[in-house]
């Protein structure tokens, strides 16, 4: 990269409009946030932490985090997803923050200064339930704390088992399990439980690996899209189901066979722009069925979930990985916002995910770093500004949905406006 | 944080008070709603429901927590008593359990299909008395040359 | 005005002074323009019962008729419209052309040349006009009014300075209507005392008063016998309104502190000595019979102590805006003037008087017509004003009792009217 790197203090003061507690948001993201004894006795105190060992069948304690968000609502990054909380491998960019308890408030701490206050949510209260066969519920729902309740479709990638996993990819193990009846009822169970709860979920989120066989393209990923938005609708007794739902690019057929089960929005993640660095970042995209099949499956969903119900999703920063990559931020954000541009200009919304260097992953073992906090700051900006101009609302994809995408925080200031 | 006189905690408290929150949008625009749920939470601070995220209200406090923005919160009971409280915004909370709190008082009173999108936090920084015979004693005394002449206190002569 | 200055248009200068309101810029345009009425208006007015014939009141055979107040949106003065002798004039020297007010589509407008500009708002004449006192004395002539909601008590229009042929340059004083001699007798104060009473019947009608006379020189001390007789209306005041109290713009000679004493003994809040011109060669050339009586010193000092007397907020002292660049003494450029006049501006409101400007007209009956001076550019008076609000605001010192139905400098104060609070700002004299 070129050029000094700016520090917080400095982003803030380079962008006055850009509100300070997302700058910050992102900074957690790159820096990472661990937790102190007393942030986590406090966690208990509040029923913000629970422990999985028994659901997981580990033999060490496994906490979970109930959620912590910041004075706005949103989420302090990393600690969303029961699977990054407590994160042993993991590259950063600078030293992490840290939650302790100070003056009797939980406050987000850079060094010995306390920063932004933080405020845990408790667990659900399906969590530690189990499903009448004896299926741990947080094992077949787990949520994207604290309102998100996440259903993992299926453990399996076939760009993993063929070695071409996307680089940035974390996802390793591998189940070729697919739904079956008896699953399904666990689903149902788990869901119906987990609804109970008033006032907690906003937000169904379907994702699962990619798996291009069958009959037609993908066709074996759709069929267990179909198996969960079924379970779905007979949970919440309504044909549509307001879900995200985050798939491989369907052919058109199986987009319609989503639809009718329910599915009313769709995301086939572009991941990256610049059609080089698709080849190289997203192998198994590329060669199952290339970049261009990949947009075409976006654009062609427009016309069957509508204006405004279709996303894709950009891997912020993994357009600057070394060797292949962009060498500047203005290149990085000339390649990905041309990107967003053209989804936008056929009806298709964009976001972005901060990259998590992840264990596990490729760019890890690459030891990659994430792009500067200025890269993500800019880039949430030129995304929105694009969204505003062509007045294209995610809704189903909001702040409250997955975090990581401070574009999408950005947007709460257009909900008045864009719909 | 500007501590509540007594009587605003009380006309707060007054179910039969009218509550409004009045905020401005990134042109100064105003926008007013009423707030029925505004109650004083234990330490101090304000809070109301706010049923919809993508109301102009919501919108407007979003900004006004993230660029530091003052809102303003009137309480009026069916008296005139009348208060305005400026204050900004300290947290937004949709989860957790004043969220749950409000949310369910929300279900009580509208029903099973009713929404809340989450609960505003006020953190006062200044209480101002706006009752017409408060204001009409202050505004005499600052300004004696706005007042009319026909007024009584003006010209004491009976007419 | 030297040559090189370039003079600004409406639009030119709302455009380099966007922060300033357009409607005043147009406001002080009219001021300095003139505005005439067309026939249309004047029907318009009729209509409205805002016309009145004061003729018989001052027993003249042609018609004088008196419009009860124009105004602008915003509440403000149609400036010229508000002294009812000035609202058709004839002798006058202006800046370009007159504005006029003509009726379009129904509604009111002021019009630069055919292009309405600005709406325009009639207020129905004052229902004591018409009346007579007990006395037979036609009310008007008692006491008459800034339209429409200031009520004027001219006390007397003699001045000393005008007889001793040492008048101030600008001033048309022996010209003006509804002369009185000086020396109140009391059936003048009775009839100004039933005047008041009917006046004051009105309701929602009166704000303000005005109390102004010449400078009277007579009395063991000087302007002794001026403060009679202002003592004299107050003391009636007080009848009328049956408070100890009068709240009234006081605009008089500089006097001493135990002359001032005597006016707050009979009731007077305010006290305004007018300083004119700020710069000492100018005010020596501009008001001769002020320097002679007795002296720039004498005049500032008096306005000065006032403040101990009425208290901050409740004196002011005003500066005639443009005669600065009188010629062939004044200055050349409007920044020299501004920068003076801005000096003494700031120098009163140090010291807690509030100072206030008015734009000079240049009348019929002056010596500065008589020399056909030229009036000051727009521009000048958008940078005067605006110069001597952010004065009040930094110096938190209002002008009340001039506010902006009672005077032009009042308009620009109305957007900080709920925070000044006459408490002394950091680093003055309190």
């Amino acid at each position: 990269m070129n050029g000094d790197e700016l520090s917080l203090e400095e982003v803030a003061k380079k962008y006055p409009d850009f509100p300070r507690i997302i700058i910050r948001k992102i900074d957690t993201a790159l820096r990472g946030v661990t937790f102190t004894e007393r942030a986590l006795e406090r966690a208990k105190e509040e029923d913000a932490l629970y422990d999985a060992s028994g659901d997981l069948g580990k033999k060490t304690s496994r906490p979970v985090l109930g959620g912590a968000l910041f004075r706005d609502g949103t989420v302090v990054l990393g600690l969303e997803d029961l699977y990054l909380q407590f994160p042993e491998k993991f590259i950063r960019r600078g030293s992490p923050y840290t939650l302790d308890v100070v003056d009797g408030r939980v406050w987000l701490l850079d060094g010995d200064k306390p920063v932004e206050e933080v405020f845990f949510v408790p667990v659900p209260a399906y969590f530690g339930k189990k499903t009448r066969r004896g299926t741990p519920m947080l094992k077949m729902a787990t949520p994207r704390f604290p309102c998100c309740l996440f259903i993992r479709i299926y453990n399996y990638c076939h760009f993993w088992e063929e070695k071409d996993p996307c680089r940035y990819c974390s996802f390793v193990k591998q189940d070729e399990g697919v739904y079956t009846p008896e699953s399904l009822a666990d689903l149902r169970e788990t869901v119906d439980e987990a609804l109970k709860e008033e006032g907690r979920w906003t937000v169904l989120f379907l994702s699962g690996g990619s798996d291009p066989r069958g009959n037609s393209a993908y066709e074996n990923t759709a069929n267990e899209y179909v198996k969960a938005l079924k379970t779905l609708q007979k949970s919440f007794g309504t044909e549509k189901v307001y879900a995200r739902i985050v798939a491989n690019a369907f052919p058109r057929d199986q987009l319609l066979r989503l639809k009718e089960a329910g599915a009313v929005t769709y995301e086939p993640h572009i991941e990256v722009w610049d059609e080089k660095l698709f080849e190289w970042i997203c192998p198994g995209k590329a060669k199952y069925f290339g970049r261009q099949y990949w947009i075409d499956s976006a654009l062609s969903a427009v016309e069957i979930f509508g204006r405004g119900n279709v996303c894709t999703q950009f891997v912020g920063g993994v357009e600057l990985a070394e060797p292949n990559g962009f060498k500047t931020m203005d290149e990085g954000l000339k390649s990905t916002l041309e990107g967003v541009e053209f989804f936008a200009r056929h009806g298709v919304a964009s976001s972005f995910f901060i990259l998590w260097v992840v264990g596990g992953s490729i760019f890890y073992a690459q030891k990659q770093n994430p792009a500067p906090l200025e890269y993500h700051v800019r880039l949430a900006m030129g995304i929105r500004d694009i969204q505003r101009r062509y007045k294209l609302s995610m809704d189903f994809n909001n702040y409250r949905c997955s975090s990581g995408r401070p574009d999408v925080d950005l947007a709460r200031l257009d909900f008045n406006k864009m719909w | 944080m500007s501590k509540l006189p007594k009587e605003v905690l009380d006309l707060i408290s007054d179910s039969e008070s009218i509550k409004v929150v009045s905020t401005a949008d990134e042109d100064g625009n105003p926008h007013i709603a009423f707030k029925d749920s505004l109650t004083v939470l234990d330490d101090g601070n304000l809070a109301f429901g706010e049923e919809f995220e993508g109301s102009q209200t919501n919108v407007n406090l979003v900004r006004s927590i993230w660029f530091n923005k003052n809102v303003e919160l009137t309480v009026r009971d069916k008296h005139g008593t009348t208060f305005r409280i400026i204050g900004k915004p300290y947290r937004y909370a949709h989860a957790g359990p004043l969220f749950k709190k409000f949310y369910l008082a929300e279900r009580e009173k509208r029903g099973p299909d009713s929404e809340l999108a989450g609960v505003w936090i006020i953190t006062p920084e200044e209480v101002r008395n706006e009752t017409y015979e408060i204001r009409k004693k202050e505004e005499d005394e600052r300004h004696p040359f706005f007042r009319h002449f026909d007024r009584s206190s003006v010209r004491k002569i009976k007419r | 005005m030297n040559e090189n200055n370039y003079e600004l248009g409406f639009e030119e200068l709302a455009a380099k002074y966007p922060d300033f309101p357009r409607l005043l810029i147009r406001k002080l345009d009219a001021e300095l323009r003139g505005v005439t009425l067309t026939g249309r208006a004047l029907e318009r007015a009729k209509e409205e019962g805002s016309l009145y014939d004061a003729s018989a009141d001052l027993g003249q055979e042609t018609p004088r008729p008196v419009l009860g107040g124009a105004l602008f949106r915003d509440g403000s003065w149609v400036l010229g419209m508000e002294p009812m002798y000035l609202q058709f004039p004839q002798g006058y020297t202006r800046r370009g052309n007159s504005y006029s007010i003509d009726v379009v589509d129904g509604k009111l407008w002021l019009l630069d040349g055919d292009e309405p500009v600005e709406d325009i708002f009639f207020v129905p004449y004052p229902e004591y006009f018409g009346k007579k006192t007990s006395r037979g004395t036609p009310m008007v002539k008692v006491v008459s009014a800034r339209l429409p909601g200031l009520l004027f008590i001219y006390l007397y229009n003699r001045c000393d300075f005008w007889m001793r042929k040492m008048p101030c340059k600008y001033c048309s004083f022996p010209t003006r209507v509804f002369r009185r001699k000086p020396g109140y007798t009391q059936e003048g104060l009775d009839d100004l005392y039933e005047t008041m009473n009917e006046a004051l019947k009105e309701d929602g009608k009166w704000i303000n008063i005005v109390l102004l006379a010449g400078s009277d020189l007579s009395g063991d001390s000087p302007f002794d016998n001026e403060v009679g007789e202002y003592v004299k209306v107050l003391t009636t005041l007080r009848k009328s309104f049956g408070t100890e109290k009068i709240y009234a713009k006081m605009v008089a000679s500089a006097f001493s502190r135990e002359q001032m004493l005597r006016l707050r003994d009979a009731g007077a809040t305010t006290y305004q000595p007018h300083i004119e011109v700020w710069d000492e060669k100018l005010f020596e050339w501009i008001c001769p019979g002020k320097t002679k009586y007795f002296g720039r010193q004498y005049w500032i000092d008096s306005a000065l102590s006032a403040v101990e007397i009425f208290g901050r907020g409740y004196v002011c002292t005003q500066f005639v805006g443009g005669v600065e660049l009188m010629q062939p003494y004044g200055f050349k450029t409007i920044d020299e003037a501004l920068e003076s006049t801005l000096e003494g501006a700031e120098f009163f409101a140090k010291n807690g008087v509030g100072p206030i400007a008015i734009i000079h007209r240049l009348e019929k009956g002056t010596v500065f017509f008589s020399q056909n001076q030229k009036p000051a550019p727009l521009e000048y008076y958008v940078r005067l004003m605006k110069g001597i609000s952010e004065i009040h605001r930094k110096y938190n010192l209002s002008v009340d009792f001039n506010n902006y139905r009672c005077h032009p400098t009042g308009d620009l104060d109305r957007l900080h009217t709920s925070k000044i609070t006459n408490k002394p700002a950091g680093g003055e004299k309190s």
